[in-house]
């Protein structure tokens, strides 16, 4: 398989495949017990949006420490591109969790120590999209992004690990029935479209990322030769 | 509980908004092949 | 490098000032809104914790977060950028800011334990709470600070960033000071302080790497 022809029928089979996704969730798989109605319907799109959002994080971390060494401009568009992606994902997934608590517990927040990950990632990209803007120097830019979020990545275990065992205690009720998560047990049906899912996020993710980046690419270029 | 209609409603929402949204990337996809082919 | 930003305070007190008068108006706020009202007993531990780090945490980021802004503004950076290694005038400024933040839970947790009246049971749980958090602000401050310096320099810039990332460390302290004020057995408190050392050694070692990149930019 060419690289031509996969940029070109890659996109199309994701658009199909998340149609195929999207009808699955609603017709295909059954709702989940313990939860109101229809609403585990919702998990099929939040926990990837979640995902999404994680794995645009580590992207971002991996092009940014790369930038520290090399300082080669490419890997700063991908981290970039990467926390683009990363904050539109968190938005949607706190979105899509907030609508959820909604119609299982009343109210549009709730503490939940996920939520309130995913709530601080967002503010976490956020910062770093705010500290771009203000740095009109390229390379001074990229430098600062960089080592921001380095710092960023490195306080997120505290929040991920040890925050919910403390959460734990204090808000004994709402999280424990929260964590849906834990407690989704999927019958087969469930598990095929929430993976299917899983993978039509992340190939979303890929597709757009890719494009980013392949656009910084022809722009550099571009600017290259205009120098010359 | 479930509602058919409701459910046949949710899901055709969503499936515009995908389609809407993937018609937009493929545009910036096109975009960018051709600012590739272009150099 | 301590020494020397210790006597350029003393001389100047721009940062003394902004982090005391802050502190101190935040706090009479507070407790002239809040006091009057009374608060559940169950509820006091935590409310009251809370709302003093709430309280010290913006006042550290109106101090702080000109520590090194000061320095571009007066063009000494350049100076500085020459004669010191980049460790050495982190290490500088972070000792400054640890002192700093101390000389302000020192004044500050008495008074706002009198004004609000806060019943503190464990004091040397506190006192190990305060020190480990000033140690860990501290740390995050100094770099951020550092960061928005060769950035916009706004303070608006560091609360923002700050915030996402201090956070997980607010929950340790407010929790470990709701466990010292609540009762005198050290327990609980240690969970706490665990996760804050280990939050502060975090931070401290990854600060001391970024920051000579940010520095020599």
């Amino acid at each position: 398989m060419t690289r031509k022809a996969l940029k070109i029928w890659f996109p199309w089979v994701l658009g199909v495949w998340m149609i195929v996704v999207i009808v699955a969730a609603f017709f295909y798989a059954p709702p989940a017990q313990g939860f109101k109605g229809e609403s585990s319907r919702i998990v099929f799109f939040h926990v990837p949006q979640a995902w999404v959002a994680v794995l645009a994080f580590c992207v971002n971390l991996v092009a940014s420490v790369r930038y520290l060494r090399r300082r080669d401009p490419l890997d700063d568009a991908r981290a970039a591109a990467a926390a683009r992606l990363g904050l539109v994902f968190s938005v949607l997934a706190t979105i899509t969790g907030s609508l959820f608590a909604r119609v299982m517990w009343g109210s549009f927040w709730n503490w939940d120590p996920r939520e309130v990950s995913i709530a601080i990632l967002l503010l976490v990209y956020a910062a770093y999209f705010a500290l771009r803007e203000m740095v009109p120097d390229e390379e001074r830019r990229s430098t600062l992004s960089a080592a921001y979020a380095v710092l960023a990545f490195v306080t997120m275990p505290f929040l991920i690990f040890v925050v919910p065992r403390i959460y734990w205690s204090l808000h004994p009720d709402t999280i424990i029935s929260a964590s849906g998560q834990l407690r989704f047990e999927m019958e087969s049906r469930m598990r095929q479209v929430f993976f299917g899912s899983l993978m039509g996020f992340t190939g979303l993710f890929a597709w757009l990322y890719t494009l980013d980046v392949r656009l910084a690419r022809v722009r550099m270029s571009r600017a290259r030769r205009e120098e010359v | 509980m479930p509602n058919p209609e409701s459910l046949i409603w949710v899901a055709a929402v969503t499936t515009v908004i995908w389609v809407g949204l993937f018609v937009y990337c493929i545009a910036l996809d096109r975009r960018v092949r051709r600012l590739e082919e272009g150099q | 490098m301590l020494g020397k930003e210790v006597t350029a305070e003393l001389r100047s007190r721009v940062a003394l000032n902004a982090i005391g008068l802050f502190a101190l108006t935040t706090l009479v706020a507070v407790a002239y809104q809040i006091g009057p009202y009374q608060i559940a007993e169950e509820d006091r531990p935590h409310l009251l914790a809370a709302l003093l780090w709430i309280i010290l945490f913006f006042a550290a980021t109106s101090g702080l977060a000109r520590v090194f802004v000061k320095e571009e503004d007066s063009h000494t950076a350049k100076t500085l950028r020459l004669a010191a290694r980049p460790t050495a005038v982190f290490v500088g400024k972070y000792l400054f800011n640890l002192v700093l933040l101390l000389a302000l839970y020192d004044v500050i947790v008495p008074l706002f334990c009198a004004l609000m009246g806060y019943a503190v049971a464990g004091v040397p749980g506190l006192v190990m709470v305060m020190v480990g958090g000033a140690v860990a602000l501290a740390a995050t401050s100094t770099i951020v600070a550092a960061i928005i310096s060769r950035a916009s320099g706004s303070s608006t810039l560091f609360a923002i960033m700050s915030v996402p990332l201090v956070l997980p460390l607010l929950v340790f302290l407010i929790r470990g000071t709701r466990d010292a004020a609540g009762s005198g057995d050290l327990q609980p408190v240690l969970a706490s302080l665990r996760a804050i050392v280990a939050y502060a050694g975090v931070t401290l070692i990854t600060s001391v790497g970024l920051f000579r990149v940010v520095w020599n930019d």
